[in-house]
């Protein structure tokens, strides 16, 4: 804000809010502009406040005259409807947008639609497509073409947009560092005169139809590399086409009446919008056989991620046995995107009104979504439990079909999960084969409703606890030494970059390489022995058949394992107690699966591929399994590094909350 | 008849979309219960006159479980084709309402298809935590037509009601197949008391606005055992067929913070004395709850007393009717003093508890005044069962040869 000076030719727009108007007012006068500072944040407080006031205020007095008129039946006369806005027949639009190093706005007849003068954040350039019929607004990205890659993203989003539709362009601080000329030639074909020539710290506004005419450009040059241009702000005017041409003639079908709706409100979603030729909305998977979970209620916990929501919803709803009428969506806040998507699949959805912040939300939205689904599902014994993030395998259901009487059976289980935290592209292999852990991996998993209602529930972490509802799940106190069954090979896929404990360099490490199930219909092997006392018989089994590698050899190395296919091999590493994890840390790390916390483990053992052998680890002494030790071997002890090298460029926080 | 005509139309109309209703109109299934034995016997006798759905009315009721369908918008469409003109009433899923903050979804409670001068009333039934089924009530909202049928006339939607899940019998009545409850005259019993409370779950939350709950392990234990003692107090006096409501704290539990108090130190319950059993102490004891004291008789203030989970105790208070009140007796083991509780007259409704169906006093406002004063919204920790209730009376002294009799502790 100090960079800002003032523009004689920003006036408030007649529209704008007054608040607004009198905010820039006061801007304008220099021996405000202390006062201006401080004053703002406590202004914006006192706005934010009033305003959620007043939502309440509105939703309590809605409920109110509908609780009154119901105590009397014979008034029949409730829910007095809010008339919906009257619908402008306006043919012509007020665009205002403006470009500033620290602020940017767009302004759409008076309605602000976007305004940023957050610190240290909005870099880049900020997208917004309008209907061009309603003039609403139908996408908002901002893509920080700063840093490499964002702006293959735009690219990438803008050949997305149907043809007619409005793009407003504005750049905040900077956006032309690593926008390539890819990029600058697509904004070219839109009709910018300035796209190819933008260069360092200027700023720029362009307002256009894709495929169509230009409605205005502004542009300001960066006079020198330590300042930035000056700030620009553009007005224009947008005449409306009618509803008719706005929109795709498809068959007038249940489904495309859905298409229709979703497609004129929201754009970037690609072929589902396609007028030619659109992707499909139902999928019709092969139903399966004799399956024990079709009445089993799924409940899909989201966020504000609406393309990660289509996406993850697509490969659901592709999966073998899904019963979508037992599949919920959770929406964690008031969002109209996700709420979009999940129409247009005909699902549900519910939103819940956010509580408490950060890792206490999503613990609070969990918590409300899981007693929900058991609400609306009151016969459910179980609840199969998805987040946005993740594709699904198409034999999801085939695999939860097949073990999930173990669940109801065997009371030493916690849940049967669809993820195996250590099953890596080169450490999985077997899809028809399970495990039993002591950790719980989440990520799609099965909750038992007595666990939940009896157990979890009514202990559930508090609003102001800060807790993970996952890390507290994991908890001796919680988990009580009962076990989760998991797939060698994982049934879900974690693809979420952006995320509260999440981020590229994180996913990149420690998802991106993680395997998942492709092949339909995999019959599983050895249900049975993933019981209690069977497993320890089976574990017995297999350390009996298994060969004891060379211990005088480095682990780490490729060469440790011999270069042989479907054996199985047994390696024994120092493991003083229970806890003692320092050897498997390190072998982890080496190994290049999950090194942040312990998973994956069974009564100190660890099961997993190398070259298409099975490979073992077992902790000596403190697994029961020691005694499978040839006395003439000497278990591997592997040292953590100093503290220095050990600072890993994850933050601390994110490696001990993450999934 | 049009009557006839409609219902089979509709009854086309359901069965093209493979959709499953019964009939639960009271007026047809009282006659249908009249002539049940026949028409078990002879399924497929065609019937010479149109005798059931001819009977005059201006609606004939069905019920649709809503979880065996699917909301398709083409079954509206068709109904349109064959003529129907049909109208939703939605309002707030009752199921989500007590959870803070969520919404999203109004459900379908109701629909009304019309025809000519006949319409088809059906209600939509929500299977509910308790293992019931519930149905909402019949609210219109502003815009709509109020005079697209005489509502008044409806059978259903006064009230929400609750109902046991109905085993269904198919028959064929005026050349129809159509699906009744197997037991009519159970069901017209059940449907005369089956109007449903929903807990205040606005009201709860602002009382733990104003006394936060109590989150500690001895509350959240304390609830569970409270809970698990009211599932085997509630499934035992179902099996013996006794009707019983939340009392005392349990019911102020209910309607103050939808919830069990946590430092109420026991379960209460209420029965009227014309349905004492004689079995109840046998089956309680059967279900692992030994009786741990016995106070009163069956002619005066009875009062039993149930030993539940570590120091956990159920309490059946018995009641008895007089003309303008109700009253439950007390009794002191050492004094042998006697006291009485009197409360106005109320009648049975149905609400839903720690995922139980269970009954309380419909005017339950006046039944927790009476017990807990003007104050009951304020929590109370330190409660003398003698002296603090506001319906307390001083009742005499139980003669002392009879105390080896009224005074039983185990």
């Amino acid at each position: 804000m100090d960079e800002w000076k003032p523009n004689s030719t920003i006036k408030p727009h007649k529209k704008r809010s007054w608040y607004l108007a009198w905010k820039y007012k006061l801007m304008n006068q220099r021996a405000l502009r202390k006062l201006c500072q401080t004053g703002a944040v406590l202004f914006l407080l006192v706005t934010v406040i009033v305003n959620i006031k007043l939502i309440l205020d509105t939703r309590r007095a809605a409920y109110a005259e509908e609780e009154e008129s119901a105590q009397d039946y014979d008034d029949d006369m409730l829910n007095v409807e809010v008339p919906r806005h009257p619908v402008s027949n306006k043919k012509v639009l007020d665009v205002e947008v403006y470009s500033s190093r620290s602020k940017v706005y767009v302004a759409v007849d008076g309605t602000t639609v976007l305004e940023d003068e957050a610190r240290e954040q909005g870099r880049g350039i900020h997208v917004i497509v309008l209907n061009q019929a309603t003039g609403h607004v139908m996408a908002k990205r901002v893509f920080d073409t700063y840093s490499p890659h964002e702006d293959e993203a735009m690219v990438l989003f803008l050949n997305m947009v149907a043809r007619g539709r409005i793009l407003i362009f504005t750049i905040k601080d900077e956006g032309s560092f690593h926008l390539k000329d890819t990029a600058k030639n697509v904004l070219k074909s839109l009709g910018s005169q300035v796209a190819p020539f933008l260069s360092w710290r200027d700023m720029w506004t362009f307002v256009g139809k894709k495929g169509g005419e230009v409605y205005g450009e502004k542009h300001a040059k960066s006079p020198a590399l330590s300042t930035w241009g000056d700030p620009v702000l553009l007005k224009t005017e947008v005449h409306l086409t009618s509803v008719e041409d706005a929109e795709c003639h498809w068959p007038d079908t249940e489904l495309n009446r859905r298409r229709k709706r979703f497609c004129s409100k929201v754009e970037g979603y690609g072929s589902v919008c396609s007028c030619k030729d659109p992707t499909p909305i139902e999928f019709n998977p092969d139903p399966l056989k004799d399956n024990k979970v079709f009445n089993v209620p799924v409940a899909v916990i989201a966020g504000n991620r609406p393309n990660y929501l289509y996406r993850m919803l697509r490969s659901l709803l592709s999966a073998q046995g899904v019963n979508p009428q037992m599949i919920t969506v959770f929406i964690d806040g008031y969002y109209e995107e996700p709420m979009d998507v999940v129409e247009l699949f005909g699902l549900s959805g519910i939103q819940h009104t956010p509580i408490s912040i950060k890792n206490a939300r999503v613990s609070q939205h969990y918590k409300a979504s899981l007693t929900a689904t058991f609400n609306l599902f009151p016969d459910a014994k179980f609840a199969v439990v998805l987040e946005e993030d993740l594709d699904i395998s198409v034999d999801f259901f085939s695999f939860l079909s097949q073990s999930i009487h173990l669940l109801e059976e065997d009371e030493s289980l916690y849940c049967i999960s669809a993820w195996n935290d250590q099953g890596y592209e080169h450490t999985a292999e077997d899809p028809s084969l399970l495990y039993r852990v002591e950790t719980m991996p989440g990520l799609g998993w099965v909750l038992r409703k007595s666990l939940y209602k009896d157990e979890l529930e009514p202990k559930w972490p508090t609003p102001e606890k800060l807790w993970d509802w996952d890390m507290w799940m994991r908890m001796p106190e919680q988990r009580k030494g009962r076990e989760c069954i998991i797939p060698d090979i994982s049934r879900s896929y974690h693809f979420g970059i952006v995320g509260l404990n999440m981020n590229g360099y994180f996913h990149e490490a420690y998802f991106k390489k993680h395997k998942f199930n492709t092949v339909p219909n995999v019959q599983l092997k050895n249900v049975e022995s993933l019981r209690k006392d069977a497993y320890e018989t089976e574990i017995h089994r297999l350390l009996g058949e298994a060969e004891v590698l060379d211990h005088s050899k480095n682990p780490c190395e490729d060469s440790f394992v011999p270069d042989t296919e479907g054996r199985v091999y047994v390696m024994f590493i120092r493991m003083e107690q229970e806890a003692d994890f320092t050897t498997w840390t390190q072998l982890a790390k080496c190994l290049h699966i999950w090194d942040l916390d312990v998973r994956g483990n069974h009564k100190g053992l660890w099961r997993l591929f190398r070259k298409k052998n099975h490979f073992l680890v077992v902790g000596v002494p403190a697994s029961p399994y020691s005694s499978k030790k040839p006395s003439s071997v000497t278990p591997i002890y592997m040292e953590p590094p100093a503290k220095e090298e050990g600072a890993v460029a994850v933050p601390a926080v994110a490696a001990a909350e993450q999934t | 008849s049009v009557k006839q005509h409609v219902v089979r139309k509709f009854l086309s109309l359901i069965s093209s979309h493979n959709i499953a209703v019964y009939l639960i109109d009271p007026l047809i299934l009282e006659l249908v219960d009249k002539d049940l034995e026949q028409i078990r016997s002879s399924p497929d006798a065609p019937s010479p006159e149109c005798r059931y759905f001819c009977a005059p009315r201006d609606f004939t009721t069905f019920a649709l479980l809503d979880k065996t369908w699917k909301h398709e918008v083409g079954f509206f469409r068709t109904a349109e084709k064959m003529g129907f003109q049909w109208l939703k009433i939605i309002n707030k899923d009752p199921r989500l309402d007590g959870m803070d903050d969520l919404s999203g979804i109004e459900i379908p409670l109701h629909y009304v298809f019309k025809l000519a001068s006949h319409a088809i009333h059906l209600v939509v039934f929500y299977e509910r935590s308790g293992n019931y089924l519930w149905h909402g009530p019949l609210r219109l909202k502003q815009h709509m037509d109020r005079k697209f049928v005489p509502f008044r006339k409806l059978r259903f939607g006064r009230y929400p009601g609750a109902y046991e899940k109905p085993e269904l019998l198919l028959v064929s009545i005026d050349d129809l197949k159509v699906q009744i409850p197997k037991n009519p005259s159970s069901f017209l019993e059940e449907m005369s008391h089956s109007r449903f409370l929903e807990c205040r779950y606005r009201e709860a939350r602002a009382f733990f606005q104003l006394y936060p709950d109590d989150a500690s392990l001895d509350a959240v234990e304390f609830r569970r055992k409270a809970k698990s003692l009211l599932h085997l107090a509630v499934l035992t006096l179902n099996n013996l067929g006794v009707k019983f409501w939340l009392s005392s704290g349990t019911c102020l539990g209910w309607y103050r913070q939808c919830n069990v108090i946590p430092h109420s130190k026991d379960v209460d319950l209420g029965v009227f004395i014309r349905d004492y059993k004689a079995d109840i102490i046998p089956a309680f004891q059967k279900a692992g709850l030994p009786l741990k004291h016995k106070f009163g008789k069956v002619e005066d203030s009875l009062e039993l007393s149930f030993q539940g989970e570590d120091d956990v105790k159920l309490d059946i208070f018995f009641f008895y009717e007089e003309a303008d009140h109700i009253w439950n007796g007390g009794t002191q083991a050492k004094s042998g003093k006697k006291f009485k509780y009197l409360f106005p007259k109320f009648t049975l409704c149905w609400t839903e508890f720690v995922e139980l169906k269970v009954h309380v006093p419909c005017e339950t406002l006046q039944y927790v005044e009476a017990n807990y004063g003007p104050d009951w919204k304020v929590p109370v920790k330190t409660w003398d069962w003698k002296s603090s209730p506001s319906n307390v009376q001083y009742n005499g002294v139980w003669p002392v040869d009879e105390w080896d009799d009224v005074i039983q502790i185990y």
